[in-house]
This record gives C-alpha cells, structure tokens and sequence, in this order.
C-alpha cells in the first residue's frame, strides 16, 4: 500500500471515504490483515487506521437492558468486563481460547465483524444473541442484524463509505444463558473446525426450552447461519435425552458440510452433534444453578 | 518512501522516524532503532517472539504497522531494567535455567512482567495461560513457570 489516512475523529475518517471508500481497506488492530496484506492475498492502495479513534470507538455500556460495544473493543476487554461474567459466558468460553494473549489485546470486536473469515469466533455468539450491527458514513447511521452481515467467505454487508461502529444486543434475561464451544486440532492458535454458539431460555418453571438460538460458523456454506430447522424442533420442548437425540437427527439432516484438508464433513457433522448436546445442558445447567444462588 | 513521520516513545524516550507505510513496529524497533530483542521468529503471529508492550499492553510487533505507534509509548525488554543489573525477575529466569537458547528470552520476559503487574500470586494455570502465545523450543517451559513462581517468594 502507499497511502495511509490517519483521522484523529470518526468525522474524519467518514470524509476521508466519502468518495472513493472502495480502495480503502480499514485497519482495526491489523492482528488480521497484516499477513494477508504481506503475503500479497489482499493488496489494499490504501489503508485508514483506526487507531486515533479510541475514545470515541473503545466503549463498552449498558443501557436499560442493552448492551453497546464500540467497535475497537479488544477481545481482552471482554473478557475482563463484569458484564460478561455470568449469562455472557459464551464470550468467556469464546475469549479463553480467541488466539493467543497477545492476540487478545490486539484483535478487536470491529475487526472480528470486518473480518468475517470463518474462524472468527465473536461472529456466531452475536447472531445467538440476535445482535445488531451499527455501520456509520457520513449519510448517517444503517443498522445490520449481524445474521445478515456476511455474505460470503469475507465479506460483509458493508457499503464502502462506511466504518463499522457499534454492536449491540439486549442482556440476557435471568431465564436465559449463552455457552459456546469450538473444536480444532488443539486448544490455541488454531483454525476452527467448527464453533458453535447457544442462546437459551428456559420457561418460567425451567422445564421446557421458551426459546433458543444456535448459531454455527458453518451451516451450509463457509457463512456462520443460524440452525433455524434445530432451533424450531427444540422450541417448547422438555430436555431429555431423547429430545437431544432428536434433535442431534435435525441438526445432521440441516448442516451440510463439505470436506477439506482440515477435517472431513462426517468428522464435522460428528462434533456439531455432541456440541449441541454439551451446549444445551450446559446452558440449562446454568439457568437452573443460577435461579437456585439467587444469581 | 518513507513519508510518514512517526513520533512515539520508546522505553521512556522520545522517537522521530521516517517509516513506509508497510514497515511493522518489529522493522523499526530492529533496524531503525537497533532495538534488537524483539525476534521475527515467525512473522505471522505464532510465535509470539516479537512481544513488546504498547501503551503497557503486550502485543506482536510484528502484526502491528509502525505508523499505529504514533502517539503510543513502546517497551522492549531493553526498558525493563536499569541496564546494568538483571531485576529479580531476570535473576530468577536464569537461576531456574529458563532461558537456554535465549530467543524467546525477551518476549517471556515481557510477558512475565504482564503477569506480574496485574497478579500478585499467580497459579501455574495463569502462569501458562499467560505464556501460551509465546513459544519457546528449548526449556519446555517448565523451568520458565518455576521461575516465575519463585520470584513471587522472593518479594514475599
């Protein structure tokens, strides 16, 4: 690249690409792009760093019972946030294993959006919350449900005036929990072979699933979707076993996977299955521990 | 073209480079500055060799352009002690045979001090959590979390 656009305010940088944003590639922490950028797969003319817009892109707040998060928000910030200690879990379970910890203080929740290659972890945990993506230009502000934010293997919804700036989704009530699990081929500094992330409600007296999304950075493509036909069969129905194992069948029936050098699509299906399961009572677990601490 | 003029601090002191748009933080550290302890081990964000903090945070040099320092205050392990002494933390390193070949020395090093500062008496478990980025061939890290352990005592 050759150019670089350094704006102090995000004014700024929307005018900066205001015409000719289609050239521009924007830099978040880099953690993504700056070995793509080396190794030639994307050669960007230029590039607009973020970097001067912390204070007004690095925030995280609730409001009533919403909660906001500026897109240069590092993954190590969540992680060590009070907000996300208890029916947020799913971003802990997502951060203990996002990278290595100085990947943590670099990559950033805008930069995970931007990104959008199948291993970013955030994204599936967002659709399970049913988030909503703030993109900024200088027309003014469009919201993105983040279930439509990717498009394709990176790329995303996003027009080329514009910078993503905020993510936001409703806390989960106290019937509710979040988990998330992925597999690769060890713990840290790997590709996932698969992720998934569960959003679940029990009922008012914890008997049946009120409510549930399950979000999977590989449905039927490299997109992450959410497992609508698996969600509606577990939809008002008791967790038992033989429930799981139904819906263990739907899932198989609703993912189609294709094979690569990584792992094989039966191997994939394979751990979805048990995922599923372990999220599901994980959740439940949870929600049920919680109502009894008072929690 | 080295157009950009990036003004930062480096352990402590005040810095005026020309940088190119593509040099990495690690570039200018290593061949601008003569800052040599951070390594390219890998270069894409493996190894965890290039470990310096940023604005007291670690991070890779080598996954973060120059020009995104601006303004930012950088530490090596070269600002870690008074350059003439090893601190405590050094000492116990090299008592415990925690640097052997030496190449990861100065990112463990860095990662360590991160630890330190923010837990006062960490668990083997936070230990190797907090070293799980940074690879090192030699010790097979054993020694590495030992040391650390110790330096705890010490202070104690």
């Amino acid at each position: 690249m050759t150019e670089v656009l350094m704006p102090n305010t995000l004014a700024e940088a929307l005018s900066m690409i205001s015409k000719d944003g289609h050239d521009v590639l924007i830099l978040g922490s880099g953690s993504d792009v700056i070995p793509r950028i080396r190794e030639r797969e994307i050669v960007p003319k230029k590039v607009l760093d973020l970097s001067g817009l912390g204070s007004e892109l690095n925030y995280i707040r609730i409001e009533g019972n919403v909660i906001r998060m500026g897109a240069l928000v590092t993954v190590r910030q969540i992680i060590d946030n009070e907000l996300f200690k208890g029916r947020l879990e799913a971003f802990l379970q997502a951060g203990r294993m996002f990278g290595g910890p100085q990947i943590r203080n670099m990559a950033t929740v805008g930069g995970n959006l931007g990104a959008a290659s199948s291993s970013e972890d955030l994204i599936p945990i967002f659709i399970a919350l049913d988030a909503k993506v703030k993109m900024a230009s200088i027309d003014g502000d469009r919201l993105v449900p983040v279930s439509k934010l990717v498009v394709a293997k990176r790329q995303i919804d996003r027009r080329p005036n514009e910078i993503i700036r905020e993510i936001y989704f409703e806390m989960p009530d106290d019937s509710s929990w979040t988990a998330f699990f992925k597999a690769g081929r060890r713990n840290s500094l790997i590709i996932d072979l698969i992720n998934m992330a569960m959003y679940l409600k029990l009922n008012i007296d914890g008997t049946k699933i009120e409510d549930i999304r399950i979000a999977l950075n590989r449905v039927r493509g490299k997109t992450p979707e959410r497992a609508y036909k698996t969600e509606e069969y577990l939809r008002g129905k008791r967790i038992e076993n033989e429930t799981i194992a139904r819906a263990q069948e739907v899932l198989d029936s609703e993912v189609q996977l294709s094979s690569d050098f990584r792992a094989s699509a039966e191997y994939r299906k394979s751990l979805d299955k048990v995922i599923l399961a372990r999220l599901i009572n994980n959740c439940r677990d949870r929600i049920v521990e919680g109502r009894r601490t008072g929690n | 073209m080295k157009d950009i003029l990036l003004e930062f601090k480096v352990n402590g002191q005040p810095k005026k480079v020309y940088v190119d748009p593509n040099d990495r933080l690690l570039d200018v550290l290593r061949d601008y500055l003569d800052i040599k302890s951070p390594k390219e081990g890998c270069g894409t964000g493996d190894c965890g060799l290039c470990t310096v903090t940023l604005d007291g945070k670690p991070v890779l040099s080598c996954l973060t352009f120059a020009f995104q320092a601006r303004g930012k205050e950088v530490t090596t392990v070269e600002g870690l002690g008074n350059g003439k002494e090893l601190s405590p933390m050094q000492q116990a390193l090299r008592d415990a045979g925690a640097a052997q070949c030496g190449f990861c020395t100065p990112a463990m090093e860095i990662m360590v001090t991160d630890l330190l500062k923010r837990v006062d008496n960490p668990t083997d478990s936070q230990i190797k959590e907090q070293i799980s980025g940074t690879l090192c061939r030699c010790t097979g890290y054993y020694p590495i979390v030992e040391a650390v352990k110790k330096i705890k005592e010490e202070e104690r």
